[in-house]
């Protein structure tokens, strides 16, 4: 019996140690793509390489629409590229532990590339470094997780929401040239987006322009029923709001009709596209002659870079020269450029008709269960 | 007899009840003067909480929590937790989002079909806590999860913009009143009635007060206490739709945060934890009150941290209100004469 054991233990000590070799032996330094020349796939975009391999996309909290058309675009970009042969999804559904436990996951399976959504921030970095370690090309994006990148990934694709406050400001500062009182609404408190926001606005705006928000941003959680609270309490207040500034556009559907409801026009509102939001422009700008909209692109294409990146640097193609994604202005009921507000009224209100990807294919991603 | 059984925790002492009647009583009472008294301050010391606009925004949330409230209210009475406000809240919210998809002629099969969940949903519940004997905290716990398990069968997690029909139901004003504000009031005009005034309803509080005695003079107390569980449900379908039409584009998660409001408006309220008697309008207020203080907090600009804790120190002293032995602590403080005075003098 007691030989019987140690048999066992001496086969499972031997059964680790070969997995243990093989996983070294599986990867190649994720820091030797970057020192090859680059290589071109024939017929594909620049990033594509010719070295084939498989790619993993993974959300911390896909369980919204705006998620569903950015996974759906990253899955599009991916399909530019031939070299490319296996691309799969994981969902962490808000769920950190879940979130950290599926870029294991996707280690230990042996994908070459990842392109990472680490909405829990800097808790996700220490899986990503392992990832990393392992000789996986990890690509962060659009949220930061801390870290540098080339120690403890690839490359962090970030978001320019400084940008997005430049183009706010920018767009205020025709509308209003003399000055005005803005409300500046965003998501949870000490979130670096609306800091960021707030840094480009003020870049643009001097002191003629007047905060009535909370320093240094009215805090809804991007939750709809939050916000609506938030914008009544600040309507009763404020007698005069110019400009609402927000960086969820969408979420302020529900809550601009307080407005109608206390006998005054919808203000301007600087915010980010949304079907839902154009077809209520288009609705309510007839009543309400001082309600002007500007959009900035909602960032679904911010994976597009991301997974470019991704790609670029495991298949040994040529990276873009971009590290950040500016989302660039979309609508702009004033002028009219770059677009004119956009209303799709016989699709969904949840599909954004500023991202790349074509709408029938938002549609099929949002109706997907 | 059986309506004598309505106090939580029926003592032989008859003054030790009268004491007690008197006690729960007073909760109704005190939560309507701080709500009076939260409206006073607020007219002194941030006129906008109290403007027009405020308080027609703040009343359809008011509605929907004082409605979850109720449903809470239910399960309380019966000493239980009901942890699956949120899940239900959630799918109620999906389904009549994501079925219609923005056809107003859809609208009522989904709100059929919601009503169809919330009612297994509660049988579910109240066969887990009757039959099987589970703490009601772990089964709707369970039960939460299944709900968020159907919340994302149903639409991926993701609910779509409200009908217009619904926003128009749930959103609008009749004569100058938020619709939301009057589905609330037929809501607890029929908890209030159900519970207080039919013979069905005095059985409820009693068997809430006490399952044993209930059972011993041949009450039916599985079949009231699953339909507790029910009825709760149903009430939170009814603000999960609600709460659809008043945001227009919800999320998939809009119920969560009514979770630890609606334990809060039912405690305000004066209603045990321990189950008995429940205080239906009270509760009402006890919603009207929480919302009200948020406007407050909001309209005095302060931090948000400094909003979150202003709340909490409200609950604190709501629920200290009824949770403190305040004869003993006056007992202790100021000797044996003191309560003996107080009594005098109530």
């Amino acid at each position: 019996m007691k030989r019987r054991r140690s048999v066992t233990a001496l086969a499972l000590a031997a059964s680790l140690a070969a997995i243990g070799v093989a996983g070294c032996k599986s990867r190649s330094p994720s820091t030797s793509a970057s020192v090859a020349p680059p290589s071109h796939r024939d017929g594909a975009p620049d990033w594509c390489g010719t070295t084939q391999i498989t790619l993993a996309q993974l959300d911390g909290f896909g369980g919204n629409s705006w998620r569903l058309v950015t996974t759906a675009s990253g899955e599009d970009e991916v399909k530019k590229c031939p070299s490319v042969t296996s691309y799969q999804y994981a969902n962490g559904n808000g769920d950190t532990q879940k979130a950290i436990s599926d870029i294991q996951a996707f280690t230990a399976k042996g994908v070459d590339a990842m392109v990472v959504f680490g909405d829990a921030g800097q808790a996700m970095l220490p899986a990503i470094r392992s990832a990393y370690k392992a000789g996986v090309v990890v690509v962060p994006y659009r949220v930061e997780v801390g870290g540098k990148a080339g120690v403890d990934y690839t490359q962090f694709i970030g978001a320019s929401f400084v940008n997005d406050g430049v183009s706010w400001g920018t767009w205020i500062k025709r509308i209003l040239p003399h000055g005005g009182h803005l409300l500046f609404l965003s998501g949870p408190k000490g979130n670096s987006q609306g800091n960021d926001e707030l840094k480009g606005m003020t870049s643009v705006l001097d002191e003629s322009y007047q905060f009535l928000n909370e320093a240094p941003y009215d805090v809804t959680n991007w939750d709809p029923a939050l916000t609506q609270t938030v914008l009544t309490a600040e309507i009763a207040k404020n007698p005069k709001i110019d400009v609402i500034v927000s960086d969820f556009g969408p979420s302020l559907v529900g809550a601009l009709p307080v407005f109608t409801r206390s006998g005054r026009s919808i203000p301007a509102l600087a915010t980010s596209d949304g079907n839902a939001l154009g077809c209520f422009w288009k609705d309510n700008q007839a009543a309400n002659p001082e309600f002007k909209l500007f959009t900035v692109a909602t960032g679904n294409d911010n994976v597009r870079l991301a997974v470019d990146w991704a790609v670029a640097k495991a298949t040994g193609g040529k990276p873009p020269d971009a590290t950040a994604f500016q989302a660039p202005s979309f609508e702009d009921s004033v002028t009219g450029t770059p677009h004119p507000v956009a209303c799709e009224p016989s699709l969904p209100g949840d599909i954004y008709l500023s991202a790349q990807l074509a709408k029938d294919a938002q549609v099929a991603a949002v109706n997907r269960k | 007899m059986v309506i004598d059984a309505t106090t939580p925790h029926t003592t032989t002492a008859a003054t030790r009840r009268s004491g007690s009647r008197l006690r729960l009583a007073r909760g109704s009472v005190a939560i309507a003067t701080a709500t009076i008294a939260l409206f006073g301050l607020g007219a002194a010391v941030a006129p906008s909480s109290v403007s027009h606009s405020a308080i027609i925004g703040m009343v359809p949330f008011a509605a929907v929590l004082a409605i979850a409230g109720l449903g809470q209210l239910l399960v309380v009475q019966q000493g239980g937790i009901d942890v699956s406000v949120a899940g239900g809240i959630s799918l109620a919210v999906v389904i009549v989002t994501h079925e219609p998809d923005g056809d107003s002629a859809r609208l009522a099969p989904a709100i059929a079909m919601a009503i169809g969940f919330a009612i297994a949903a509660g049988l579910v519940n109240g066969l887990l806590v009757t039959r099987l004997r589970l703490s009601a905290i772990i089964a709707t716990l369970g039960m939460n999860s299944l709900l968020y398990g159907a919340v994302f069968a149903v639409s991926g997690g993701t609910p779509r913009s409200t009908t217009r029909l619904l926003a128009r139901i749930a959103g609008d004003t009749t004569w100058g009143i938020p619709n939301a504000a009057l589905f609330a009031v037929a809501a607890l005009a029929v908890v209030a009635v159900l519970t207080k005034k039919t013979v069905a309803g005095r059985r409820f509080e009693a068997i809430g007060a006490s399952p044993a005695a209930a059972r011993a003079v041949g009450l039916r107390v599985r079949t009231h206490r699953t339909l507790a569980f029910v009825w709760a449900q149903l009430l939170y379908c009814l603000a999960g739709i609600l709460l659809a039409g008043i945001t227009h584009q919800p999320t998939a998660f809009q119920g969560d945060s009514l979770l630890l409001p609606s334990v809060a408006v039912v405690v305000l309220a004066g209603t045990s934890l321990l189950g008995g008697r429940g205080f239906p309008v009270a509760t009402a207020i006890a919603a009207v009150f929480l919302r009200e203080l948020q406007q407050f907090v909001l309209a005095l600009g302060v931090d948000t941290s400094v909003q979150t804790l202003v709340q909490a120190i409200a609950l604190a002293v709501g629920v200290a209100l009824y949770s403190i032995d305040w004869s003993a602590v006056r007992q202790r403080w100021f000797g044996p004469g003191a309560t003996h005075r107080q009594g005098d003098a109530s």
